[in-house]
C-alpha cells in the first residue's frame, strides 16, 4: 500500500506542482506582508487600532487562499483520470475506495506545503513585528484555522470533481432549483427566502462552511 | 480443461438501442481466444463486464475462478489489459507509466519490462502524449505483459497499427503465451489477424453470440456446396445450413453455406436425392461474414 500511495502521490505531485508552490509561496507571504507596518523601524508602531484593521483586511485572503487551494488541487487530482474516462483507475488491482482515499490523502499531503508555510510565516511575523501593548499574536491558532479551511475545501472539491458529468449536473440541477423557487415565491409575495437559509445552514456554526467566515487575525487583543 | 473466463446467461443494457442478451462464453484456460464481430457488436462492452468496469442486469461472470465484479481487485490484479483507446495519462513519461503501474502489481517483472522497452524501442523519458500511436500500443502491451498476469483481455490492440508494429506486437504475446502458459482473450475485427494466432474463436453480432468454437472447427468446419436437385425443404441436416441461394444462372444449381461440415456428410444430400457437385473451403474471413449474414437473416444458432 506504501508503494501505492507514493505512485500516487509522485504523479500528484507532477500534475499539481505549480499550484503547491504557488500556493506555498503566497502562504508564506499572507502573514509577513499583513504586519509588515508593525516592523517598520523608521515609522515606529502602528497604533493598535490601525494594525489590527491592516492584519483584518489582509485576512480575507486566507479562506480565499485556502479555497482556491481546495479547488485546483481538487481539479488536478482527477483530470487525468476523467481524461482517460476512469479506465486506467478502474483497471487497477484496488478496491475503489481505497483508489479514492490514496487520491485524496496525497492531495492533502501536498496541501500540507502551503500550511507549514503559513505557520513559518506567521512565526515569523510575530517574532520580528512590534507590537502596540495590548495586542497578541496567534500563530499557530491562525495555522489551525486555515488548515483546516483547506481540509474543507479540498474534501468539498474533491467530492464534486470525483463525480460524473450526472452528478455535477444534479449539483447544478439543485442550486438551479433552489433559485427557481426563490425567484418563483419572489413573484408570488410568499415570505421565503432560501438564499437566506442556505447561508445560515452553510455558514454559520457549527454550519459545513463555518470555518471559512468571520474575522482571520494573526494579531489579536 | 477449466476456463479462464466463464459466462452465463449474462445480460446486460445500455441506453434503449443496446443490449447483451443471454450470453455464454467459455474461455479455455491456456488457450489464444480471439473475440470477433464488426464495429458496435457488444465486444468493447462483453470486455467490460467481465473487467467489472460495469455491472449486468443478470448472469453471472467468472474470472480465473473468482466471480466479478465482486472480486475485481483479486481477479484484476491477475489481469493484463489493453484497451481499445489509450487511456494512460498523456503528461507522465513512458518511464512514469512503467513506475507507476509496477506499484500496483505484486508480480511486476521488472526485468521483463526493461526488455520490452529495449526489444520495442520505447524511450523511457518521452511524454505518453507525443507517443506515435504505434508506440501507445506498444507500452500498453508492455505493461500488461509486465504484470505477468494469468489472463490477457486485449480489446483490439492492434486496431490502425502498420504491419511491423502488428507483427511485434503479435510476436510479444505469443512468446508469453509459450512461456506463462496464460490465456489470451483477444477482440478484434482484423479477422486475419486472429486466425494467425488463435486456436478459440467466438463470434458476436448485435449484443449475441453467434457461435464459439474451435479455430480448426470453424475453418475447417465451413464450407461452401455447391449442391443440385435439393428439396426446397430439408429435415435435420447433420450440418448447420448458414445461407442458401440460387447459384448463377438457375441451372447450376444451388451454394449452400453450411457449418460445421464433416466429409461423410455428402451421404446426406443422397438420401434427399440431391447431389453435392462441390465443396469449397472458405478462409475465416468468408465463414465470418457468411455468420454475419446468416444470423441477420435470422438462420444462424451456435
Amino acid at each position: 500500500m506504501i508503494a501505492m500511495f507514493r505512485a500516487v502521490l509522485y504523479t500528484q505531485w507532477k500534475w499539481s506542482r505549480l499550484i503547491v508552490v504557488l500556493g506555498t509561496v503566497a502562504a508564506f507571504a499572507i502573514p509577513l506582508l499583513s504586519l509588515q507596518g508593525a516592523a517598520r523601524a523608521d515609522r515606529g508602531a502602528l497604533q493598535a487600532q490601525e494594525l489590527l484593521r491592516a492584519v483584518q483586511s489582509w485576512g480575507t485572503l486566507y479562506p480565499l487562499l485556502a479555497t482556491a487551494l481546495g479547488l485546483l488541487m481538487a481539479i488536478a487530482a482527477w483530470a487525468a483520470d476523467h481524461r482517460g474516462r476512469h479506465i486506467h483507475a478502474l483497471t487497477l488491482p484496488i478496491e475503489r475506495w481505497r483508489y479514492v482515499l490514496l487520491r485524496f490523502g496525497a492531495g492533502f499531503v501536498l496541501l500540507a506545503a502551503p500550511i507549514v508555510a503559513v505557520l513559518i510565516g506567521s512565526s515569523l511575523a510575530a517574532l520580528t513585528a512590534t507590537l502596540p501593548p495590548g495586542l497578541q499574536s496567534y500563530p499557530i491558532a491562525l495555522v489551525v484555522r486555515f488548515a483546516f479551511a483547506v481540509f474543507v475545501a479540498y474534501a468539498v472539491f474533491f467530492a464534486v470533481s470525483a463525480g460524473t458529468a450526472r452528478t455535477a449536473g444534479i449539483i447544478l440541477g439543485v442550486i438551479a432549483a433552489l433559485i427557481l423557487v426563490q425567484v418563483v415565491a419572489s413573484i408570488a409575495n410568499l415570505d421565503l427566502n432560501l438564499m437566506n437559509v442556505a447561508q445560515t445552514v452553510l455558514l454559520l456554526g457549527p454550519g459545513p462552511l463555518a470555518v471559512f467566515t468571520g474575522r482571520w487575525m494573526l494579531v489579536d487583543v | 480443461m477449466s476456463d479462464a473466463i466463464h459466462i452465463e446467461r449474462l445480460h446486460y443494457r445500455a441506453g434503449k438501442t443496446f443490449e447483451i442478451q443471454e450470453l455464454d462464453l467459455h474461455v479455455p484456460s491456456g488457450s489464444i481466444y480471439g473475440f470477433l464481430g464488426p464495429n458496435g457488436s457488444g465486444k468493447t462492452t462483453t470486455i467490460r463486464l467481465i473487467l467489472g468496469l460495469l455491472r449486468p442486469l443478470s448472469g453471472r461472470i467468472t474470472v480465473l475462478g473468482l466471480p466479478m465484479p465482486e472480486q475485481h481487485a483479486r481477479v484484476l490484479a491477475q489481469i493484463g489489459y489493453v484497451p481499445e483507446q489509450p487511456h494512460l495519462d498523456t503528461t507522465l513519461t513512458v518511464r512514469e507509466l512503467i513506475d507507476f503501474q509496477a506499484a500496483f502489481y505484486p508480480r511486476w517483472d521488472r526485468a521483463r519490462a526493461a526488455e520490452l522497452v529495449e526489444r520495442f524501442e520505447l524511450d523511457g523519458e518521452h511524454l505518453f502524449g507525443r507517443l506515435s500511436k504505434g508506440q501507445k500500443a506498444k507500452l500498453m502491451i508492455l505493461l500488461a505483459l509486465a504484470q505477468r498476469g494469468d489472463l490477457l483481455v486485449l480489446d483490439e490492440p492492434t486496431d490502425g497499427l502498420d504491419p511491423v508494429v502488428r507483427r511485434d506486437i503479435l510476436s510479444a504475446l505469443v512468446t508469453y503465451v509459450s512461456e506463462h502458459g496464460a490465456t489470451i482473450f483477444i477482440s478484434s475485427h482484423l479477422v486475419h489477424e486472429l486466425e494467425r494466432v488463435c486456436d478459440w474463436v467466438a463470434v458476436m453480432d448485435e449484443g449475441r453470440l453467434i457461435t464459439e468454437a474451435p479455430m480448426e472447427k470453424l475453418k475447417h468446419g465451413t464450407k461452401r456446396l455447391v449442391v443440385t436437385g435439393a428439396p426446397a425443404e430439408i429435415v435435420n441436416p447433420p450440418f448447420r445450413l448458414l445461407t442458401r441461394e440460387s447459384a448463377n444462372g438457375g441451372g447450376a444449381g444451388e451454394n449452400w453455406v453450411v457449418g460445421d461440415w464433416e466429409p461423410g456428410m455428402t451421404s446426406y444430400f443422397e438420401s434427399v436425392g440431391a447431389a453435392v457437385r462441390d465443396v469449397i473451403d472458405l478462409d475465416l474471413e468468408d465463414g465470418f461474414v457468411e455468420l454475419l449474414r446468416s444470423f441477420r437473416k435470422g438462420g444462424a444458432g451456435r
